[in-house]
């Protein structure tokens, strides 16, 4: 399923995609590759996402109305489908960054240096 | 989840579109065409997937879903088929005894009756109040038909006989009987009916006098006439005078008559017009409204002899006459039968249901384990819930379907069973109406035999139902027990009111005849005809043609009669002419006879002596009364030589004779058994007068009787040549025996019990079925059980009774509970009951006795099996 290039990269735990693709969508209405590309880009490359795997995510997401989509044209004149962030999403963004932050302090407080030295 | 779903078309474009700004990307950072497509490729992974996954979460899944459950329900019924055959059949007979029914209450309640816009058509009713209080469908007399046609402007009224009566019609060189129907001019206006051929009758030839014309319907146009197009404006010699035929009406034409041939009424105030004889219809005129045309009518009628001599012998009473639609009129007689019919339907089929509710249940109950084991996997319960219901409407479907044929089958029965003529429509069919009606149906016992077993299903216990075996806890044979009771419940009430209407059946066609009905055969013909309006040419006929018959080899004896006993008789009025209460009148029926009559039939003469041949015109008027008039009459005292007034002259009274029985269909007293024995008085043939023998044989056809010792053979046919030698064109119009006069008089109730009888016989056969399949479904479920307690010293004979007193406790609650119900609901039948009460013991006694029996054994046979049962087998099993 990987390839070579990807093979380095981390790999996303499970429920968080749902979280970066919200947080990608702060800044504005984005089509899919350009959610795919944002994560990857802020990451610094470090993130593995699959584009196909994307989807299913922004489907689950826009059934739950935290994103809306519509289709528009991208800036380099191509037909895309948007999508933005609804109230409901921006809400849901903040509960689950908090939640994040907790979590990530909590596991790096267990494992200490080491995660601190990684 | 929210709007309209996505189509798959719309993601895939979704995703070539990130294809290609993905490639356009890299092409920018440098790439080749062919290097950015494969890395596009590459970065997004696996393109059918992602489709795929897109597709599973669309709607196109649950259709696909709902396909995957059907094929697997088929499958699981097809794994049961004996549960599945024995759930079909219950349905489909369920669901067919309801269609048959339904499709009569379409036919007659729902549907308009086959005239155009029959919701304008109105037959006349009176309400009576004071002492005489009554509320009835009236016919009019001739004075009030001339009202009715001239003062009432918002209705186009018309008139007809009461009935059709037989006549003959001679066409060429043949003569034949048939059914005559006088109606007055704008009868077939008001029906809406247009001939297909000349015209109606005008109102020139509906004056009394007015030129004999008739109308013929469709039928006998083609059998009699061969469908000749120039029979317009033809003679044709009808009761022996010529009639000139002026319309034919349509195929399947319909009137309330259903006559074969329609002659013009010619109403006349006087003679039959002094009777209220006629049977008024109307039709609401264009601009009008009822209110109109009762105020209008009731003003009209209000100023009538009739309604005038009432009011005056009657102070304190009010009458008023309003109109009543055709539709309602014409089919109330019939509205409690049918509805209560469409009731024992309704029972039919919640017993069926409460039959399969209670399959369903152990059904369920048995896949306990294969629900537990997909809810481990992890089907959601709306999943097994949907599976469930599922089944159950294929069951129910396929029930549906069954019960469609069946119905069709029921009613095609049915409508054999029935009189001609009885229903006033032409066809019963099985409509949209009745096909949407039966698609409910279906849907409805789908949720009522499934709601039990699918609310159980909801409590499954995971742990314990993947582990345990014995799936059967005492709340569901509760609960099944319970169906049980509530099923023979229902089958007490439709037995009980079977039983009593057979009872009432059996008392009516065993009623002291009063003459002995065996070795007699009788036959009718019409004379109306112009050539007997003469006495003396009637006296004539009479003698001669008894006199051949008597000749005939084996014949005992001949008479004449103008009605028979069974049948309807003429009403008249005779006065008392001296004593206290003088000039008093009493209505009666009244048979005209010839002297052979009582010695025929063998009636008693109990005291006085019968007519003879020395009764004549020329001598006194002599009257023979039967027990029950002279009873009313004379109170106990001796009749013999006393005098009646009878049509203004004295008679005397001569003789006394036993009472037989008769039809009250003339309606003598309101509200009789159909078979009585009423006031009777008999006059002899050969003293009556020209008018009165026009009248009565306007109405009525006199019948020959025969009694012979033994059957002889070709007998009809030489009575037929007996009553040619007398007079070549006079036809019989058939010759019945008693058997045959009283079966057409009870032909009513024998419908009513064959049906029910019929309904009841289901409802045992279902509620055996019940019963069965409860105890047989403990002895397969107890087996292990049943083992284990015989291991331990227990007998076959306890282990059977263990089992057996589940059935039999069911039914016995069943029994009770529907004999409080039947006290209660068999009230209504008290009209339809002679002879005995609605509490009538022997048939309840007998109801109990059947349904014990009909228990018993479908209890026996399934717990025989426990008798094979070997303790050692059973335990080894586990």
């Amino acid at each position: 399923m990987s390839t070579q290039e990807t093979q380095e990269r981390l790999e996303l735990l499970q429920g968080t995609l749902d979280l970066l693709i919200l947080r990608t969508l702060i800044f504005g209405p984005r089509h899919g590759q350009g959610i795919a590309r944002a994560i990857q880009e802020t990451s610094e490359e470090e993130l593995l996402v699959e584009h196909g795997a994307l989807y299913p995510a922004l489907q689950r997401l826009e059934q739950r109305a935290w994103i809306s989509a519509k289709w528009g044209v991208s800036s380099n004149n191509r037909k895309a489908r948007f999508y933005s962030l609804t109230a409901a999403g921006r809400k849901q963004l903040v509960r689950e960054t908090t939640k994040w932050k907790r979590l990530s302090k909590a596991i790096a407080r267990i494992l200490g240096s080491e995660a601190a030295e990684g | 989840m929210f709007g309209r779903k996505r189509k798959l078309d719309d993601f895939t474009d979704e995703i070539e579109a990130h294809l290609q700004l993905e490639i356009e990307r890299l092409r920018e950072q440098g790439l080749n065409e062919e290097d950015a497509r494969a890395s596009a490729r590459r970065t997004f992974g696996n393109v059918t997937r992602a489709r795929e996954t897109f597709y599973e979460s669309g709607r196109w899944v649950s259709w696909d879903r709902f396909w995957q459950d059907l094929r697997f329900g088929l499958r699981m019924l097809r794994k049961t088929p004996g549960f599945t055959v024995m759930a079909i059949v219950t349905l489909g007979l369920g669901i067919g005894a309801n269609t048959a029914i339904f499709s009569v209450v379409n036919a007659l309640l729902l549907k308009n009756l086959p005239y155009a816009h029959p919701e304008r058509m109105g037959t006349i009713y009176m309400r009576t109040t004071g002492p005489q209080a009554s509320n009835e469908r009236r016919n009019v007399d001739g004075e009030q038909w001339e009202l009715l046609r001239a003062e009432v402007p918002s209705l186009l009224c018309a008139v007809s006989s009461m009935g059709t009566s037989g006549v003959n019609l001679q066409a060429g060189y043949q003569v034949q009987y048939l059914h005559a129907g006088r109606v007055s001019a704008h009868y077939f206006d008001v029906l809406g009916l247009q001939p297909v051929l000349g015209r109606n009758f005008s109102e020139d030839e509906d004056r009394p006098h007015g030129p004999k014309t008739a109308v013929l319907s469709y039928g006998l146009w083609r059998t009699t006439f061969g469908a000749d197009r120039n029979v317009l404006g033809q003679a044709m010699l009808l009761k022996g005078e010529a009639y000139t035929i002026i319309g034919v009406l349509p195929q399947n034409a319909t009137t309330p008559l259903n006559a074969e041939l329609y002659t013009a009424l010619q109403a006349r105030p006087d003679g039959e017009g002094q009777g209220t004889n006629f049977e008024p219809i109307a039709r609401l005129r264009d601009d009008a409204t009822w209110q109109q045309a009762n105020a209008e009518m009731n003003r009209a009628l209000a100023r009538s002899l009739r309604v005038q001599n009432f009011l005056k012998n009657n102070p304190g009473a009010e009458r008023a006459y309003y109109l009543v639609p055709l539709q309602t009129s014409e089919t109330n007689t019939l509205r409690p039968q049918v509805l209560a019919l469409m009731l024992a339907a309704g029972f039919i089929l919640l017993i069926a249901c409460a039959n399969l509710a209670g399959l369903t249940l152990v059904r369920m109950l048995r896949r306990t384990g294969e629900i537990a084991t997909r809810l481990a996997l992890g089907a959601s319960p709306w999943q097994i819930q949907r599976q469930l219901w599922i089944e159950n409407l294929l069951l129910a479907l396929l029930g549906g379907a069954v019960g469609i044929e069946v119905g069709f089958l029921a009613l095609r029965g049915l409508l054999l069973l029935l009189p001609e003529h009885f229903l006033p429509v032409a066809t019963v069919p099985l409509d949209g109406r009745v096909l949407a009606f039966t698609l409910l149906l279906t849907l409805m016992t789908s949720i009522l035999f499934g709601m039990l077993p699918a609310f159980t299903t909801r409590k499954v216990d995971l742990r314990s139902s993947i582990a345990s075996r014995t799936v059967i806890g005492a709340r569901t044979v509760r609960l099944r027990q319970a169906l049980i009771a509530g099923e023979i419940a229902l089958t007490v009430v439709l037995l009980a009111a079977a039983g009593l209407l057979i009872r009432t059946l059996i008392h009516l066609e065993t009623m002291p005849p009063g003459f002995h009905p065996g070795g007699v055969i009788t036959a009718k013909a019409s004379l109306d005809e112009v050539r007997y309006h003469d006495p003396a040419a009637f006296r004539k006929l009479l003698d001669e043609s008894l006199a051949s018959m008597r000749e005939i080899p084996g014949v005992e004896n001949a008479a004449l009669g103008l009605t028979l006993p069974y049948e309807r008789a003429l009403i008249n009025g005779v006065f008392l002419r001296d004593g206290k209460e003088s000039g008093q009148g009493v209505e009666t029926n009244e048979v005209y006879v010839t002297p052979g009559y009582f010695e025929t039939l063998q009636i008693a003469v109990v005291a006085g002596r019968a007519f003879t041949n020395a009764d004549s015109p020329d001598t006194v008027e002599v009257v023979v009364v039967n027990q029950s008039l002279a009873r009313r009459l004379f109170h106990g005292a001796d009749p013999l030589g006393r005098y009646l007034k009878r049509d203004n002259k004295d008679v005397l009274i001569v003789g006394v004779v036993a009472d037989t029985v008769l039809s009250s269909a003339g309606e003598l007293h309101a509200g009789s058994a159909p078979l009585t024995s009423e006031e009777t008085i008999y006059v002899p043939a050969a003293q009556m007068d020209a008018q009165f023998l026009l009248l009565v044989h306007s109405f009525f056809q006199p019948s020959w009787i025969v009694r012979t010792a033994s059957p002889v053979e070709g007998l009809t046919a030489q009575m037929q040549r007996a009553l040619a030698k007398a007079d070549p064109n006079l036809p019989f119009s058939g010759f019945y025996d008693m058997k045959d006069l009283m079966a057409a008089t009870l032909a009513t109730q024998r419908m009513e019990v064959a049906l029910l009888a019929a309904m009841a016989s289901l409802a045992l056969l279902l509620s055996a079925v019940g019963v069965f399949a409860l105890v047989a479904n403990m002895v397969v479920q107890k087996t292990r059980e049943i083992g284990i307690r015989m291991a331990l010293g227990s007998t076959v004979g306890q282990a059977m009774l263990q089992i057996g007193r589940s059935g039999v406790a069911a039914s016995l609650l069943g029994v009770i509970l529907g004999l409080v119900f039947s006290a209660w609901a068999l009230r209504v039948m008290k009209g339809v009951l002679y002879g005995i009460s609605v509490y009538d013991v022997p048939t309840m006694a007998t109801v109990v006795l059947t349904l014990v029996l009909v228990t018993l054994l479908a209890t026996i046979l399934p717990i025989l099996k426990i008798a094979k049962i070997d303790p050692a087998n059973t335990l080894r099993e586990e």
